[in-house]
C-alpha cells in the first residue's frame, strides 16, 4: 500500500472510531439536500430508469450512470466546508 | 424487485440466521457503541487489497470483506459459491446469482431495527465545530433518524379514493389566509399569522403530532391544530377564529373582553397555555418547567444567563432563566439608553450601517447585554465576602431558542406617563447572535478581543420570517403582520386582507 493510501486508512480509522465519520456523513447529507443536489440526483435517476426500463434496471446500472454526474455537481462550498471540518477534527485529535 | 427477496436467499435463512445478520449490522454497518466503532474501524478493509473506500461489502456466509467496485467480492463469491453479500455503507443485500440488490421483507425489518438502535445510541445531535453536541435538537427528538414514509393499507385506500393532488409551486399561496376581526381582535390575529407561518410549528401540526389527552373540548393545542388545517386547506376566504378567541378568553382571563389588548401579552399567554396543554401530551405532567419537552419549549424556549459580579471580591453569581421572548428597551423611553458609539462588533457583523443615525436592533441587544451597575441602593448580599456590596449585573444568552421573538417595548406605562415610543428601529434580514452569547462574553473576558467569526458556523444565525407592527397610539391602534413565505416572498396580513409586500416594505416598517 502506498504512503497515501496508508494515510487515508489511518484518517478513516480515526474518524470512524470517534464517531466523527457518521456525524460528517449526516452533515454532508443535510448540506446536499439544502443545496438541491439530492433533488437533482433523484431527477437524473428517474431519467436513467426511464431510458433503461423499469424491469431491466439494476442498482449497478444506476450507480455507473449517476456517479460521475453526482461527483461533478457537488458545490465547491460544500467540499470546502467538509474539508474544513475534517482538518479541524484532525488537528484537535492529533494523528 | 419485490420485497419477497429472491430464491437464493432461502439457503441463507437457516439456523440462527436472524441473530447472525443482526450482529453483522451492529458491528459493521451501523456501529452504535464505541466498542463496535473501534472494531469496525480496524477490521473493515478489503481482504484482498486493503482499501476501505471502494464500496466495501461483507460476505454473508463467512468473514470476508472486499471491495465491490474492484470486483474483489465477486471473485470471492464465485470461488466460494457464497452468493450473498451485504453493503457496509447502506446495508443492502446483494445476490450474485440475481446480479442485483434484493429486498427481502424479513431482512429489511432487521435492517431497519438495527439502524434505529444505532441511531439512538449515537444520539446524533446537530454538528458543532468543537464536537460538543448542540443543545438544540430537531423536533423529531434526539436520536431519531428520518425515515421515509411508507403508506399503510388504509392510507393507500384513502389516497386512491381522493385522487385530487395539490402541487406546491413557487408562487402558490397555500398557507395564506385572512382572519376576520371579531372586535379589536387584531392583537390576536397578528400573532396567529406569525405562528401559522413558523415553519417548525407548522410542520409539527401538519404532521398530526399532537395526541390530545384532555377530556373536554378546551384544548388549545387541538384548536391550533384545527387552525393549521384551516390555513393550509387551500380556501381563500378569510377564516373566522371565534373558537380560538373563546378558548383564549377561557384560559387567559386577563385577555378577555373586547377592548384593545397587547399583542405581546397575547403571544406570551398563548405560548403559556399551549405549553401547559402540551405537557399533558408527553405523559410527563412534570412540575419542573425546565424539563418540559413539548414542542413549544423545543422551539421557543431559550436560556438567559444573569451574572451578578460583586465589586469587592469579584465573585460571580450566575443564574439561568428560561425565556420565550427578549423584551428590549428603546431610546426615548424614560429608562436611559446609553449613547453607544456606532459600529462595534455587533453592527458590523450584521451588516448594518449607522449612516442614517437610526437605532438598530443590535444596538438594543447590546444595551440589553451590557454590564449594569446596580447602585448603592441595591446592594446584593455576596456569598463570597459575606456582606452587602455593590455589584454589576450582566445578561447574556446562554441558550438560543430555535425561534427568537424580539419585543420592542414601545408602550410606556410609567408612573408619569403612558405613551407609545415610535422611534424607528432598523432590523436586519439576517441576525447573528454570537456577540450576545454567554460564551462570547467569556472569551472576551479571557482577553480574546478579536471575535474569530467563523463563516461556516451557522448555529447562532437567525433569518427573519415575521414582523408584527402597531399603528396608532396607545389608546387606539391597529396591528398588522408581515410574514415570509417560500424563503423570499413577503406578505402583509391586515386582518382579513392579505397583500403581497416587498422586502423594503418589511425592513422600513417600524417593528
Amino acid at each position: 500500500m502506498s504512503k497515501e493510501s496508508r494515510m487515508k486508512a489511518t484518517v478513516n480509522q480515526k474518524l470512524t472510531e470517534m464517531g466523527e465519520r457518521e456525524r460528517l456523513k449526516e452533515l454532508l447529507r443535510a448540506k446536499l439536500t439544502e443545496c438541491g443536489w439530492k433533488d437533482q440526483m433523484k431527477a437524473h435517476c428517474k431519467e436513467v430508469i426511464k431510458e433503461k426500463g423499469l424491469e431491466q434496471i439494476t442498482v449497478e446500472d444506476l450507480v455507473v450512470e449517476v456517479t460521475p454526474k453526482g461527483r461533478a455537481l457537488v458545490p465547491d462550498s460544500v467540499k470546502k466546508e467538509l474539508l474544513h471540518r475534517i482538518r479541524t477534527f484532525l488537528s484537535q485529535h492529533g494523528t | 424487485m419485490s420485497p419477497a427477496g429472491c430464491p437464493h436467499v432461502s439457503s441463507f435463512k437457516v439456523d440462527n440466521w436472524k441473530q447472525n445478520l443482526r450482529v453483522i449490522y451492529q458491528c459493521f454497518v451501523w456501529s452504535g457503541s464505541a466498542e463496535t466503532r473501534k472494531r469496525k474501524a480496524k477490521s473493515c478493509i478489503c481482504h484482498m487489497c486493503g482499501a476501505h473506500l471502494n464500496r466495501l461489502h461483507s460476505c454473508l456466509y463467512c468473514v470476508f470483506f472486499a471491495c465491490f467496485a474492484k470486483k474483489h467480492i465477486h471473485e470471492h463469491a464465485k470461488s466460494k459459491r457464497h452468493n450473498l453479500a451485504i453493503d457496509l455503507l447502506y446495508g443492502g443485500i446483494y445476490c450474485f446469482m440475481c446480479q442485483d440488490y434484493i429486498y427481502d421483507k424479513d431482512m429489511e425489518q432487521i435492517a431497519k431495527e438495527e439502524q434505529r438502535k444505532a441511531w439512538k445510541m449515537q444520539g446524533m445531535p446537530h454538528y458543532t465545530l468543537d464536537g460538543i453536541p448542540h443543545p438544540r435538537c430537531p423536533p423529531t427528538g434526539t436520536g431519531e433518524k428520518y425515515s421515509t414514509w411508507e403508506p399503510t393499507k388504509r392510507e393507500l385506500e384513502l389516497l386512491r379514493h381522493n385522487p385530487k393532488r395539490r402541487r406546491i409551486t413557487s408562487n402558490c399561496t397555500i398557507g395564506l389566509r385572512g382572519l376576520i376581526n371579531l372586535g379589536n381582535t387584531c392583537f390576536m390575529n397578528c400573532i396567529v399569522q406569525a405562528l401559522t407561518h413558523t415553519p417548525l410549528l407548522r410542520d409539527f401540526f401538519l404532521s398530526d403530532r399532537h395526541k390530545c389527552e384532555m377530556q373536554s373540548n378546551s384544548c388549545l393545542v387541538c384548536e391550533m391544530s384545527q387552525l393549521f388545517q384551516e390555513f393550509y386547506s387551500g380556501h381563500r376566504s378569510p377564516h373566522i377564529p371565534f373558537r380560538l378567541l373563546h378558548l383564549v378568553w377561557t384560559h387567559a382571563r386577563h385577555l378577555a373582553g373586547y377592548e384593545q389588548q397587547d399583542a405581546h401579552e397575547f403571544l406570551i399567554a398563548a405560548l403559556d397555555v399551549l405549553h401547559r396543554h402540551c405537557k399533558d401530551d408527553n405523559g410527563k405532567k412534570a412540575n419542573n418547567p425546565n424539563h418540559c419537552n413539548c414542542i413549544i419549549d423545543q422551539i421557543f424556549t431559550g436560556g438567559l444567563q444573569s451574572d451578578v459580579t460583586c465589586q469587592v471580591c469579584h465573585g460571580v453569581s450566575t443564574t439561568i432563566d428560561p425565556f420565550w421572548d427578549i423584551s428590549l428597551d428603546l431610546p426615548g423611553s424614560s429608562t436611559p439608553f446609553w449613547p453607544l458609539s456606532p459600529g462595534g462588533d455587533g453592527s458590523a457583523l450584521n451588516g448594518e450601517s449607522h449612516a442614517t443615525g437610526a437605532t438598530t436592533l443590535t444596538d438594543c441587544l447590546r444595551r440589553f447585554t451590557r454590564p449594569e451597575h446596580l447602585g448603592s441602593s441595591a446592594k446584593i448580599k455576596c456569598s463570597g465576602c459575606h456582606s452587602y456590596q455593590e455589584s454589576t449585573k450582566q445578561l447574556t444568552m446562554k441558550k438560543l431558542p430555535i425561534v427568537a421573538c424580539f419585543h420592542l417595548k414601545r408602550f410606556e406605562h410609567s408612573a408619569k406617563l403612558r405613551r407609545k415610543i415610535t422611534t424607528y428601529v432598523s432590523f436586519p434580514l439576517e441576525l447573528d447572535m454570537t456577540p450576545f452569547m454567554a460564551s462570547s462574553k467569556e472569551s472576551r473576558m479571557n482577553g480574546q478581543y478579536q471575535l474569530a467569526v467563523d463563516p461556516f458556523n451557522n448555529d447562532n444565525k437567525y433569518s427573519l420570517f415575521a414582523v408584527v407592527n402597531h399603528q396608532g397610539t396607545l389608546e387606539s391602534g391597529h396591528y398588522t403582520t408581515f410574514i415570509r413565505q417560500h424563503k423570499d416572498q413577503w406578505f402583509k396580513c391586515d386582518d382579513a386582507i392579505i397583500t403581497k409586500a416587498s422586502i423594503k416594505d418589511v425592513l422600513d416598517s417600524e417593528g
